[in-house]
């Protein structure tokens, strides 16, 4: 009971890696020596950890994509291993079933109660209130996930390996891919909603022009905002000698 | 010109900023990304700058809400410049409130991918690399110095950023302002801001249809045909949707979020809509 309430924290320490300038508390190798910590075995836990992290390497949030929840597998893979006395290899396999679960919480947790806090901060804002938008990201990022997750991974240790892969198989596909394709669609609002501040008739066409080249020629985000910066000298008809004067000039006070 | 009188802010209310910034991902959510993190982090500038102007400091407020996402490590830059911004809107009458947030969407992409390449990319496997191959022999020093190779470059960069940001912002536009080129910037930005929206819908809305008619070898995906027509199309159509939903039928946005959420999961169930 102890050690699932530890774990617990263990789990919510890594998630507080998002207070820490995403400093990678949430990576295997981190998760998994303080889940051996609180296991006894500390050295297992930091093997167990280094193998993870090479399972996971190649998992981190690029872009808009959301990496596997891995804090769980880690720390519940770790666990139910050093728990069950079998080979740090096994953790992989015990972890995995879990953070599909984690993940299905996650998204759940981001859909369901963070916006609550996030429309709460536009509300304060629309006020003028500065401390009421801290107020909402501070406490938001903690009630929606962070105490969640502890509590997930307490449950999850406490009651098993096997109670974990019933509950997953009990919820119907549909609806877990029905969130999975939400999460894809949802980035649409916020475009939207950013489209709508600067659009207007003049400027409107460029919008199609970044959508038809990235989907025509590939351009990747990065080349289409370089090649906009391009298109914006051109069209605006700003030299690139009055660029670099005004660059080179930014330091120094003008004895105009 | 930058003259005593418009620099309002110093270095203490930048190291607010950059403290702040390390919590850049902690309310990350699917509908403006890092909204809130660059928001919190964005507060005590604005209410230095627009104490006595309620008006100003609620508008800048939201300004500050919209959707925003670039690699967190580095967004002390975008944070840097905004500042910058802020600051000259603050002291002057005439500023195009509008080209803050330009500037912020065209910036966020290529940091994004600069930032992404180096700190996920090269610093993280470094750590990883020299943390991995100590901890697979059970030694303590393997996440030790995983964490340390990888937070002490962060943080100096992080910082560098920071200041520097400031300093790009401060001495640009005040160089724009002289020459009059700040309606142009505005437009030169707004296009910047656009272009790479468009792209962003383009590879972050991702949706299809798999439902397709027809047997075996003579079956028809209605995906295939859509995005033959124009690849992409069906993430375009459906933002301008939820576009048309929040402008010209101002739908609130947790409406439209739930909305989107039911329109997941009844396409998932009836096998129109795909991942």
């Amino acid at each position: 009971m102890l050690q699932a309430i530890l774990l617990g924290l263990v789990a919510m320490i890594g998630n507080a890696t998002f207070l820490a300038g995403t400093g990678l508390l949430d990576r295997p190798i981190v998760m998994c020596t303080l889940t051996g910590l609180v296991m006894g075995d500390v050295k297992s836990g930091i093997i167990i950890g280094a193998m993870m992290e090479l399972a996971f390497i190649g998992a981190f949030s690029v872009g808009g994509a959301i990496p596997p929840e891995m804090i769980s597998g880690g720390v519940l893979g770790a666990a139910l291993t050093l728990a069950s006395g079998n080979s740090p290899e096994v953790a992989l396999t015990i972890g995995i079933p879990v953070a599909s679960l984690a993940l299905i919480l996650k998204n759940a947790c981001k859909i369901f109660i963070l916006p609550y806090f996030v429309h709460k901060a536009d509300q304060y804002a629309k006020e003028g209130n500065g401390k009421g938008v801290s107020r909402m990201h501070m406490l938001g990022g903690f009630l929606y996930f962070n105490l969640p997750l502890g509590v997930f991974v307490a449950t999850a240790y406490y009651l098993g390996n096997t109670v974990m892969s019933t509950v997953l198989n009990a919820i119907p596909p549909f609806v877990q891919n029905g969130l999975t394709i939400a999460t894809g669609l949802m980035p649409a609002l916020g475009f939207a909603i950013l489209a709508s501040m600067i659009v207007n008739k003049k400027n409107v066409v460029f919008l199609f022009l970044g959508f038809l080249l990235a989907v025509y020629l590939n351009i990747p985000v990065t080349g289409i905002a370089l090649l906009g910066v391009v298109t914006a000298l051109i069209i605006v008809g700003i030299q690139p000698a009055q660029v670099s004067t005004a660059l080179a000039g930014g330091d120094e006070d003008d004895d105009f | 010109m930058m003259t005593s009188e418009t620099k309002v802010l110093n270095k203490r209310d930048l190291m607010k900023v950059f403290w702040r910034s390390f919590t850049m991902e902690w309310t990350w959510n699917y509908e403006r990304q890092a909204n809130l993190g660059y928001g919190f982090a964005m507060v005590p500038i604005l209410e230095k700058l627009y104490k006595d102007k309620p008006e100003e400091k609620a508008e800048a407020l939201q300004r500050h809400l919209e959707f925003f996402n670039t690699t967190p490590h580095v967004s002390t830059l975008i944070l840097g410049i905004s500042s910058a911004m802020e600051e000259q809107n603050s002291t002057q009458e005439d500023f195009d409130t509008s080209s803050i947030n330009n500037v912020k969407v065209g910036l966020m992409g290529p940091l994004a991918g600069i930032g992404d390449s180096l700190l996920w990319g090269t610093l993280r496997i470094i750590a990883t690399g020299i943390g991995t191959s100590l901890a697979l022999q059970g030694n303590i020093l393997g996440p030790i110095l995983f964490l340390l190779i990888f937070n002490i470059p962060h943080i100096i960069l992080r910082y560098i950023c920071m200041m520097g940001g400031y300093k790009l912002g401060a001495g640009f536009l005040s160089k724009m302002q002289q020459g009059g080129l700040m309606d142009k910037v505005t437009y030169g930005a707004s296009i910047v801001g656009l272009m790479s929206i468009g792209a962003m819908i383009a590879t972050m809305v991702t949706v299809n249809i798999p439902l397709s008619y027809g047997e075996g070898d003579s079956a028809i995906v209605i995906g295939d045909i859509l995005n033959g027509i124009i690849p992409g199309i069906i993430p375009l159509l459906f933002t301008g949707f939820i576009y048309w939903l929040v402008t010209k039928k101002k739908m609130k946005t947790t409406v439209a979020l739930l909305l989107i959420l039911v329109i997941g999961i009844i396409g998932s169930l009836t096998g129109i809509l795909g991942a």
